[in-house]
């Protein structure tokens, strides 16, 4: 994992004793409300409907399990015992005074953490796959570039004021794309080429919100001596460029759509001819030094599927439906990836409470080397677990609720605070994933149901990625009353797709329901094969409309 | 006159910014001297020797520079409309460094003193603030970080090349 040096540390207590000053002369009324407001979003402090929130960046997802017991202890003290993991790899706290944040970041500082450009019209934390590094098919592992990124973006002196936030997420496998590369500003996806060099395919302008679109590439191959030239020259042309009149068309999908991606690929080359070869190169000297700080732990020699694996895989049924759901393949013999689900009945997906944060760490502590990861799908990740521990980690993982087996199934939703947290929400979203949740509670009908994403956002802004859900459900305002609009046939990864919306919008009570209907469709249609996308896919969206809107007889 | 903030100490300038085209043809030439004139403005003068420097507005572009000679002038000021509008960072940066633009660089408008850290960065050396803000104030937050990741105008090398 990454280490602060002299000087990261040095960057961070500077920021703190910076944001420090301007939260006192904010208090004291000698900075106005709007001076304020960018200062504090680019320190990760938003003002939502009932208390601030703080939003603290866990770069690329990597977290060790003393951050993430600092994280549960901070949680006790300033907040009220717990947090809100969130789809790009950050922590919210929901709940923080806004004269203390100043105090919690001098904390995080503590153990190499911060909050610094988590919002704001910046470049926002980089994200990645949250299997980074320890699956077999990955070109290369993508943290150290990520780690690249990052400092290269951490405090940029010309891009702190863009037209809009901007995100950047790398992908380092051909195979799938669990850091949803193509709805970003940036979508990295690692390659070699012919000759076997490291590079990367450049895709711009993806994004939801309001307007959901998926990147296009703006070039084949960038050679990674020269990525943050490449970076530099996107990010020039879009601060030039880029629409500032409107907030709606402020984001750089807006302006590739508005150039075309031909006329935006010729400003970034010309741009690029400026930068490119001159200091902003990378040497291979940097890239060595920053891979070391992601070598392998210390892997014992093992042998795959061992006995007190492989009994207990026939013995119990819950514990195999939990290996095959909650884990996955790891590129080391005998050693297995495993995802602690915060996706319990009842409980908002993504919130851990600080007792579940100190369970997962000490999990880390005595099963996987100390480290933890956050995915995208707002669980944590424990990435080394060797094979003939899981029945124990299974055991301990149920008793800490972390346990239940249905990553990647219907309840393992992605749902964004909504109306009970979120100043900007049209509607709830949190009350709409338990409802689907207590309908679904059936394993062995969840089970049967298979792979099918659900997301859900409680406005346009789309920070549960509803367009990208299989199903996706965005809650809207009718007259000031909450429904609901269903859209279908989304997706992520490598085949990202932005869903159709089914029809008119549902009253609250209506969705579970509406959702099972649907569902129906897809049972009763499916070839053995056929994921609920596939059928989807095959007879298109009439048959699924059809029956969401049936009257009941 | 004009209380500014420029190379780190406040200091008066007697140069008048003109942010107005059309107020200068009833100019007169030695008023012209000592005036921060409008980018397009200038470019239409068959003098180009006549005024002490020209600004960009946010949304002009510093390409409208390429073969002119800027070296001349001893000012060239880039407007801040509203301080969250960063543009202006991208022109005092490749005013440094594609245009080897070498005199003062004043930033006009709106910018506020909690951005000079960054403005300082890209290049200004200059900061013609708003008439309400208290400039003795401004200058304690007149420095950058100690040390900065990126290239900057102050080092072109980033900290990879610096370590
Ligand atoms: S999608 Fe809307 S309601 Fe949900 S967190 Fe984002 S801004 Fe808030």
């Amino acid at each position: 994992m990454y280490q602060y040096d002299a000087i990261d540390q040095q960057l961070v207590k500077e920021r703190v004793d910076q944001f420090r000053d301007q939260t006192q002369r904010y208090l004291n009324k000698e900075l106005s409300e709007q001076e304020y407001l960018p200062l504090r979003l680019q320190n990760g402090l938003y003002v939502q409907r009932y208390a601030p929130m703080l939003r603290i960046a866990i770069p690329y997802g990597m977290l060790s399990s003393t951050q993430l017991r600092k994280l549960a202890d901070i949680s006790r003290r300033y907040d009220r015992g717990y947090g809100h993991f969130s789809t790009r790899q950050n922590l919210q706290l929901n709940w923080p005074k806004l004269e203390t944040v100043p105090d919690i970041l001098d904390e995080l500082a503590e153990v190499e953490m911060h909050a610094v450009q988590t919002s704001g019209n910046c470049i926002r934390n980089t994200t990645t796959d949250q299997y980074a590094g320890v699956i077999a098919d990955e070109v290369v592992d993508p943290r150290p570039y990520c780690e690249l990124i990052r400092q290269w973006s951490t405090f940029h002196p010309e891009f702190a004021f863009l037209p809009r936030k901007f995100k950047i997420a790398v992908n380092a496998t051909e195979s799938s794309d669990r850091a949803a590369i193509q709805v970003h500003d940036i979508g990295l996806q690692i390659k070699k080429n012919a000759e076997g060099e490291i590079g990367f395919k450049v895709i711009v302008g993806g994004g939801l919100g309001r307007t959901p679109m998926i990147g296009r590439t703006i070039c084949e191959f960038v050679p990674r001596a020269h990525l943050l030239s490449y970076l530099e020259a996107i990010l020039r042309v879009y601060n030039q460029f880029g629409n500032r009149q409107n907030k709606y068309k402020a984001r750089i999908k807006i302006l590739t759509k508005a150039l075309g991606i031909e006329e935006l690929r010729s400003r970034v080359e010309a741009e690029w001819q400026h930068l490119k070869g001159k200091e902003n190169t990378v040497p291979d000297a940097e890239f060595d030094r920053l891979q070391g700080f992601f070598t392998e732990p210390d892997y014992k020699t093992l042998t795959d599927q061992p006995t007190e694996l492989t009994e207990k895989l026939s013995q119990s049924a819950g514990f195999a439906r939990w290996y095959e759901r909650n884990t996955f393949t790891h590129k080391k013999s005998g050693y297995r990836i495993v995802t602690l689900t915060l996706k319990k009945a009842g409980i908002a997906p993504g919130d851990a409470t600080a007792e579940q944060m100190d369970k997962a760490a000490d999990l880390a502590d005595k099963y996987s080397f100390g480290e933890l990861r956050v995915s995208h799908e707002q669980n944590l990740v424990l990435a080394d677990v060797e094979q003939s521990q899981l029945v124990e980690l299974w055991e301990a993982a149920k008793e800490a609720g972390f346990a239940t087996p249905s990553l990647g199934l219907l309840t393992d939703m992605i749902c964004c605070p909504g109306g009970d947290f979120c100043a900007l929400a049209n509607a709830k979203s949190i009350p709409i994933a338990q409802q689907i949740q207590e309908k679904f509670s059936d394993l062995d009908y969840l089970y049967d149901i298979g792979e099918l994403d659900l997301n859900i956002s409680g406005c346009m802004n789309a920070c549960g990625h509803h367009h990208v859900g299989n199903l996706g459900i965005l809650g809207v305002d009718k007259k000031g009353e909450e429904f609901y609009q269903v859209s279908i046939g989304g997706n992520s990864g490598h085949d990202a797709n932005i869903g159709k919306i089914l029809g008119p919008s549902f009253a609250e009570e209506e969705i579970a329901d509406v959702i099972e209907k649907i569902i129906s469709v897809y049972l009763d249609n499916r070839t053995q094969e056929e994921k609920f996308i596939d059928t989807y896919q095959r007879l298109g969206i009439t048959p699924f409309k059809e029956a969401a809107y049936a009257k009941d007889n | 006159m004009q209380k500014i903030i420029k190379d780190g100490v406040i200091v008066e300038s007697d140069l008048v910014w003109i942010s107005n085209s059309e107020t200068l043809a009833d100019t007169s030439a030695d008023t012209l001297k000592k005036a921060i004139v409008p980018l397009s403005a200038w470019l239409e003068m068959e003098d180009k020797g006549q005024v002490a420097g020209i600004w960009l507005e946010s949304d002009e572009n510093t390409d409208q520079l390429a073969g002119k000679n800027i070296s001349a002038l001893s000012v060239i000021g880039v407007h801040f409309p509203a301080f969250a509008d960063g543009r202006g960072f991208t022109h005092a940066r490749l005013l440094r460094e594609r245009f080897g633009y070498k005199g003062e660089i004043r930033a006009l408008g709106n910018f506020i003193p909690d951005q000079l850290g960054y403005l300082l960065r890209v290049g200004f050396s200059a900061f013609q603030f708003a008439d309400e803000v208290n400039l003795e104030k401004a200058l304690q937050l007149h420095k950058p970080f100690s040390v900065a990741y990126q290239s900057d105008v102050a080092d072109p090398r980033p900290l990879f090349l610096r370590r």
